[in-house]
């Protein structure tokens, strides 16, 4: 259990880093205070935690066949990024009143505004399947484990040793006063998501 | 209407006075170009003495007639449209195009640009890593990471954004343009004013994704001044996209969109650079100020202001937005002489003819010292063309 979390706490820095251009523009762009940005982490760590479960789930099943298969991690990353940058646009787009776009956006819109959860747990459970390096370094522990169990207490407490250093981020909240930082968090939003969306057709198509 | 009493002051000076403020400044750059002046060669020692006097003889009309904008405009576009005719026949002769391939990367050949700044603070604080495939310490490309931060640095502390409209040599290219028609097709009240935020945005996310992709991302694919200095050559789909993002940028930003709302568009909505300069405006010990007795809020500053730095708030708070580029266009347009360069901390009354002059000092250095590595190079290589028929 102790070799899960340690990983987590030693590369949860890095897994930050990885998840910082979603999280900062879209807890900008809500404009909430510390108390309710700490319930969005949640939710999005929540989602993370899905990520991690599967990719636990994966790990035990294929062993290390999964890490080796450069075309699967493209894949999956590339899903994630275009995930992410969906997510993202929703989310920008969602607060506008009248409701500009298309229907897709509209219905969009509609299912987030109903279940507002969704948004932050989508991001999290994106996040998690992006693989980055210290999930890596995970997913090749975890798959040496043998065991459903063993691999998904790895993943578990990976997840938890990184999460952390998440907390901090919840304080952005005590800027959530300033009107103007919403409108910088958006325009920021709306640059990453398309950072992301072109990222991962890229690795759709496998590089270009 | 109270304000509309208060007699405006004019902000010329007595010819003896403006000659006792410019013999300093004589003194000043002649002693830091020495060693231009000095190179042996006749034809560079008269173009370097070209340079030198059309200069300090710009500032002198600053100085005496109190125009700052006017002539600092002229300086500023001369150091903008200069560095391509410097740099780009420089680039050829060294790596024989425009266009940067892996290899010269890969040996840091990149000429270091200031707008990356904020793209390698974060990796660099880190991981003690310059993310830009240029020189650390300067031996042949044109700009070098050490001394880029360090002319960075100097001139933020004692400008904060004024770099905007003193320093940057990219941002007289689209102040060119917006000068061009005498009266804006876009009006000023037609633009959205969210946009200013544009800028902050973009910073926030080059930011972010440069600390984690380790890459220069503006530089790599929203940066319109790359093709009018150096690019990626066009090896693969994506270097072709990102040409073509930055010829799309440079023609919408720095050319069509100034000439129709004569507004700087691309210093003011785009260049996430300015916006990180903005936060050192608070930093910076010279602001621009608006007297309110003598305001007539005739509201001439808000439409003439090239980066939308100023707004109805800011007649009622006396400043303008952290945007302000202290470009002294409001200055200059003001009929009541009621907005002045102003030391803060002192009051608002206290001399602002000192204040413009002890802001000047620096601002016309920090110029004159661009235009010697861009207007004099500039200049000899068009003497070259017209002499040997090559720029090169």
């Amino acid at each position: 259990m102790m070799q899960g979390f340690l990983l987590g706490l030693a590369n949860g820095t890095t897994c930050l880093a990885y998840c910082i251009p979603v999280l900062v523009p879209f807890l900008l762009q809500e404009g909430r205070n510390v108390r309710q940005n700490l319930v969005t982490m949640l939710k999005f760590l929540g989602g993370r935690l899905g990520g991690y479960v599967i990719f636990g789930l994966v790990a035990w099943a294929t062993g290390n066949m999964l890490v080796a298969a450069a075309n699967h991690q493209g894949l999956v990353i590339g899903t994630a990024y275009v995930g992410l940058s969906v997510l993202l646009l929703v989310a920008v787009l969602r607060k506008p009143v009248p409701t500009p776009g298309a229907c897709a956006v509209r219905g969009a819109q509609t299912t987030f505004s109903r279940w507002p959860a969704l948004l932050p747990v989508g991001m999290g459970f994106l996040a998690g399947l992006r693989i980055c390096p210290p999930l890596l370094l995970a997913f090749a522990d975890a798959a040496n484990t043998r065991t459903l169990a063993g691999s998904l207490i790895l993943f578990l407490t990976f997840f938890l040793g990184s999460s952390i250093y998440f907390v901090p981020l919840s304080f952005l909240g005590t800027w959530a006063h300033v009107s103007d930082l919403r409108l910088v968090g958006r325009f920021a939003a709306v640059i990453v998501a398309v950072y992301y969306l072109f990222s991962g057709i890229l690795l759709f198509a496998g590089g270009v | 209407m109270a304000a509309l009493t208060v007699p405006a002051r004019s902000p010329r000076l007595a010819v003896w006075k403006a000659l006792l403020i410019f013999a300093p400044m004589v003194l000043i750059t002649l002693f830091l170009w020495v060693p231009k002046f000095t190179t042996g060669d006749p034809l560079i020692t008269i173009v370097v003495a070209l340079t030198w006097i059309t200069f300090s003889a710009l500032f002198f009309l600053m100085l005496i007639t109190g125009k700052t904008h006017r002539y600092r405009s002229i300086l500023f576009i001369l150091v903008a449209i200069s560095l391509p005719i410097e740099f780009i026949p420089w680039m050829i002769k060294t790596y024989g195009s425009m266009a940067l391939t892996n290899e010269i990367m890969y040996s840091g050949g990149a000429s270091f640009c200031p707008l990356t700044m904020p793209m390698v603070i974060v990796p660099a604080l880190l991981k003690r890593v310059v993310i830009f495939p240029g020189e650390l310490l300067p031996t042949g490309a044109h700009g070098a990471f050490a001394v880029m931060f360090i002319i960075w640095v100097g001139a933020t502390l004692s400008l904060g954004r004024g770099w905007c409209s003193w320093g940057c040599f990219y941002g007289g290219w689209d102040e060119f343009f917006s000068r061009l028609r005498k009266k804006p097709l876009i009006k000023h009240q037609q633009i959205d004013r969210r946009w200013i935020y544009l800028p902050f945005g973009i910073l926030l996310a080059i930011v972010l994704l440069s600390a984690i992709t380790f890459a220069p991302i503006y530089c790599e694919w929203l940066c319109p001044f790359k093709i009018v200095t150096e690019f990626q050559a066009p090896a693969t789909i994506l270097a072709i996209i990102q040409i073509a993002i930055f010829i799309v940028l440079f023609i919408a930003l720095v050319i069509v969109l100034p000439l129709l709302s004569k507004r700087r568009i691309q210093c003011g909505l785009f260049c996430p650079f300015g916006a990180m300069q903005s936060f050192f405006n608070k930093l910076n010990i010279f602001g621009v100020r608006i007297d309110p007795d003598k305001c007539s809020e005739c509201e001439l500053c808000l439409h003439t202001c090239p980066t939308f730095s100023l707004d109805e708030g800011s007649l009622a708070s006396g400043k303008p937005l952290i945007t302000c580029t202290k470009c002294a266009q409001c200055i200059d347009t003001c009929p009541k002489n009621a907005i002045s360069y102003h030391i803060k901390g002192t009051p608002l009354k206290a001399s602002p003819a000192v204040a413009r002059v002890l802001y000047l000092y620096p601002a016309y250095i920090l110029l004159l010292s661009l235009s010697g590595e861009t207007v004099a190079p500039a200049l000899l290589r068009i003497l070259k063309l017209i002499t040997t028929g090559s720029l090169l």
